[in-house]
């Protein structure tokens, strides 16, 4: 991939060493070194207009005290305004209505051209940057489309700064194709004066490799592409797969090829709705072929002078890397939106890089192992624990023809004999472990780095930081890569990065409408308070450490709270997850309220073992886990989840834990609520700052969260643990009592740096005093946010 | 003897109670300002401080409640 790596590397930079500083224990040192330092990435690796921003398009306009903009001398109404369902603003950001009949094609549009801002029932937001742009290109729109289209579907005339950007974003992009045939790297294009061009530069025709009988005053190789059978996917697959674009190639004396396309008849309406179908359907394309050897140098090169290659594999006619044989079992039906999604993909018949991005419980592993079979070469496929290894290989198994003996897992428990196998199923922290491993593990890793990968599913790419990222892609040879995710956010920049280092993104659904089509499940979001106890809040008031923190969590209240809603959902026969990312809480009210519970240290088997009895045994209704379960535990059963204990304010757990309980569930055309998500916050407290942080997400997808301040019933239980002041007095005591790990939360490889604002101090050994484990002494100044909208501050008295 | 005391009667949920005490005993407005702790949700304090005490806890519910219009990304 040779697109823009970055924004602005400083400003990463800057942000990585302040604010998300890593707090570093020994045991996740080497993995602390694989995130924090980036590695050499130079600012040429950006083409010049990846760093322009619309946002400063509108400096200069008026706004009134609301911070409303008066955009009227730059944007003109149509006569015909009513019937068309976008506003574009001059700084980029996009407004849809969601109920005009238009809407359906507008939003597939809008989708591939810009990202999702904030999308709630009526109207959505959408934001043009030089990266969606990007996307848009890559995905096969032309600059005059975009602009044509979005012309056609706005209420006003589109300013000339959103023009100017989108051409300026788009022009030089997506002109020219990495594309591997027939084992052979060809640059290609459907401009010949863009090749003329890249080939006036000296180290660009350095990388050709020209053919021996040179003739032709350019010697290009032209051919035409067949767009007219894109692949298929469905119940249909199988069969396309094999099928697709064999239209015969005729050869003349001079070498060219030339194919004859059938012709394709567009109207911008269909274009819109299948944009995937790119143009070139009718064009010629022009290409040559370039030295394997100097990829590298070429794809840096073209970035240089701001033509980014975009790399696709020509996986149908890849006749070196043999076929595996597997297909969708004609049981696997893929619901319209990952369909969608995989033609995104599998456009013009052959794979793209990219990234998928679908909510939690949406069926992303049914589109990774239709990728893999679509795709027929040997594939590789990355999560993050083991737990997620075993789920992906029943997900193969489940949906496709692949059995034990294609299937090899490569886990520290599972090492399945890895020789003649078609798909390897793996976690990052194997691949890019750098301590020393068994032989037998040494082997498969020698075995993994020799093979040339068709596909490699990348499964939660959220979480793997840029580093370790480079790190397994120098590791493994693979054609194409395809990134599975549900939150493309961290709370750090190293978003960006993933962008380019796998491709841009191909699809993003929308939750509410998936939800209202009964995929996944209709969630009722509650945010209920807990008053905090005197005791407590005392302790809370005069305490300056971290142990304030487990001062909110330990809230007798909460405790009373969180039982009373385990007693109430285990009534209804719901099942019920409880999440704390503090150990000592979670072990506290496991043991308390009598429940298993997961964290880090619990071995593999007794998880596994967890787990099947919550699936299956009708006595466990509720269990008790830390963050290690945040993601790819899949538990389809459980539908109520309650939070005690979080991650500070990071949107991104919030969305993953919405996640564990949104698989669709039975009979779920959803009239009424069919799952429930609580999440527990001590009154007057950090933590109501931090959950409404952490809310910020969802409710830009759209969900809406209830405040519950007193649960009706609470009081006249009389069987609540902590009724009395003296409980609550001994739990004080045993919060007081516990030491400064205890109010740490649990920390798992893979998470990003810790964000709190507050104050925060490590005391430890004399020997880490002195720098001997590396716990550094530091604080961080809290920056002070005080711009409250005008609004709010208004009312407030 | 009797002994005259002008004061103002604060009634609040136990949390804040706790919050004031905080306020009185870290002086954090510059001097104390209860005379009389009378039960869970009651308190007994000075008049001339009513004031400061308001604008004190603006602040508080300020850094409590999370700005809505902070940049969103």
């Amino acid at each position: 991939m040779g697109p823009p790596k970055k924004i602005t590397k400083k400003d990463s930079k800057a942000a990585g060493s302040s604010k998300f500083e890593k707090r570093r224990r020994p045991e996740d040192e080497a993995y602390a070194q694989l995130v924090d330092d980036d590695g050499p990435t130079t600012e040429s690796d950006i083409p010049a207009s990846a760093i322009k921003n619309a946002e400063r398009n509108d400096e200069g306009i008026q706004e009134d005290e609301y911070g409303a903009k008066d955009y009227r001398s730059q944007m003109e109404l149509k006569i015909d305004h009513s019937s068309r369902p976008l506003w574009v603003a001059p700084n980029g950001h996009i407004f849809l209505e969601s109920f005009s009949p238009v809407y359906k094609h507008a939003h597939d549009f809008l989708i591939a051209i810009s990202e999702p801002v904030c999308r709630p029932e009526h109207i959505h937001e959408y934001k043009l940057t030089p990266y969606s742009l990007y996307a848009a290109v890559s995905v096969g729109l032309q600059t005059n489309d975009i602009i044509e289209y979005l012309k056609r579907l706005s209420k006003t005339t589109i300013p000339q700064g959103i023009i100017e950007f989108i051409q300026l974003c788009t022009l030089s992009y997506g002109k020219v194709k990495l594309v591997l045939k027939h084992n052979k790297y060809f640059v290609e294009s459907p401009h010949p004066e863009v090749l003329q061009k890249l080939l006036k530069d000296p180290v660009v025709q350095n990388c050709r490799l020209r053919p021996k009988d040179e003739n032709g005053e350019d010697g290009f190789i032209t051919s035409v592409q067949d767009k007219s059978k894109p692949a298929l996917f469905g119940a249909k697959a199988a069969t396309t797969t094999t099928g697709a674009s064999e239209t015969g190639d005729k050869v003349d004396g001079d070498g060219i090829v030339t194919t004859i396309v059938p012709e394709d008849i567009t109207n911008f309406y269909e274009k819109i709705d299948n944009e995937d179908e790119e143009e070139e359907a009718n064009l010629k394309t022009v290409s040559f072929e370039v030295n394997q050897e100097k990829i590298e140098t070429l794809q840096k090169r073209c970035v240089e002078i701001e033509y980014p290659l975009l790399a696709e594999y020509d996986f149908r006619n890849d006749s070196v890397n043999p076929d595996i044989n597997i297909d969708l079992k004609p049981a696997a039906v893929l619901r319209p939106y990952q369909e969608k999604s995989l033609r995104k993909m599998f456009g013009n018949g052959r794979a793209r890089s990219g990234v998928i991005v679908l909510p939690c419980g949406a069926g992303k592993s049914l589109v990774g192992v239709t990728a893999c079979c679509t795709v027929r070469k040997r594939a590789l496929v990355l999560c993050n624990s083991g737990v997620s290894v075993e789920q992906w290989k029943q997900q193969f198994k489940m949906w496709s023809t692949a059995d034990d003996s294609m299937i090899c897992r490569f886990t520290s428990e599972a090492k399945d004999k890895p020789m003649g196998c078609g798909i390897l199923v793996t976690t990052y922290s194997m691949i890019t472990h750098t301590q020393k491993r068994s032989w037998e593990a040494e082997q498969t890793m020698r075995w993994l780095q020799e093979q040339e990968w068709g596909i490699m599913v990348l499964d939660e790419v959220h979480t793997i930081p840029a580093k370790m990222f480079r790190r397994v892609l120098t590791l493994v040879q693979s054609h194409c890569k395809l990134g599975l995710t549900a939150t493309l956010l961290r709370e750090d920049d190293k978003i960006a990065d993933l962008n380019f280092l796998i491709g841009p993104k191909l699809y993003e659904a929308n939750w509410l409408e998936l939800e209202k089509k009964g995929y996944i499940a209709k969630v009722q979001c509650a945010e209920v308070w807990c008053p905090m106890s005197p005791e407590f809040y005392h302790e809370y008031l005069i305490t300056k450490t971290s142990k304030k923190m487990l001062l909110y969590v330990m809230n007798p209240s909460k405790v009373r709270n969180t039982q009373f809603l385990i007693k109430y959902h285990e009534k209804r026969g719901d099942k019920t997850i409880v999440f704390s990312d503090n150990v000592f809480a979670l072990k506290h009210y496991a043991l308390k309220l009598n429940k298993p519970y997961i964290y880090g240290p619990t071995s593999q088997n007794e998880r596994i073992q967890i787990l099947q009895n919550f699936k299956f045994n009708p006595k466990v209704n509720t269990i008790f886990v830390s963050k290690v379960a945040d993601t790819s535990f899949d538990l389809p059963e459980a539908n109520v989840l309650i939070q005690i204990s979080s991650h500070g304010g990071s949107r991104r757990q919030e969305a993953q834990r919405l996640g564990r309980i949104l698989r669709a569930k039975k009979g779920a055309i959803a009239e009424e609520y069919n799952a429930f998500f609580y999440t527990l916050v001590s009154q007057d407290t950090m933590e109501m700052n931090y959950a409404r942080k952490r809310q910020r997400f969802l409710v830009n997808q759209g969900y809406s969260y209830k405040v519950i301040t007193h649960l009706s019933g609470l009081d006249s239980d009389n069987d609540l643990l902590y009724k009395t002041r003296e409980e609550q007095g001994h739990l004080l005591q045993q919060v007081l009592a516990a030491s400064d790990i205890d109010c740490e939360d649990e920390k798992v490889p893979g998470e990003g740096g810790v964000v709190r604002p507050g104050g925060s101090k490590r005391t430890g050994g004399i020997s880490s005093m002195s720098g001997g484990d590396d716990a550094v002494y530091y604080e961080f100044k809290r920056k002070n946010a005080h711009n409250v909208h005008p609004l709010f501050k208004k009312f407030r008295g | 003897m009797v002994n005259l005391l002008k004061g103002v009667l604060v009634e609040c949920d136990p949390a804040m109670k706790q919050f004031l005490l905080h306020l009185d005993e870290t002086l954090a407005l510059g001097r104390k300002f209860i005379f009389h702790d009378l039960d869970d949700t009651h308190l007994f304090i000075s008049p001339d401080i009513v004031e400061v005490l308001q604008a004190k806890f603006d602040d508080m519910m300020d850094q409590i409640s999370f700005p809505l219009h902070e940049k969103s990304n």
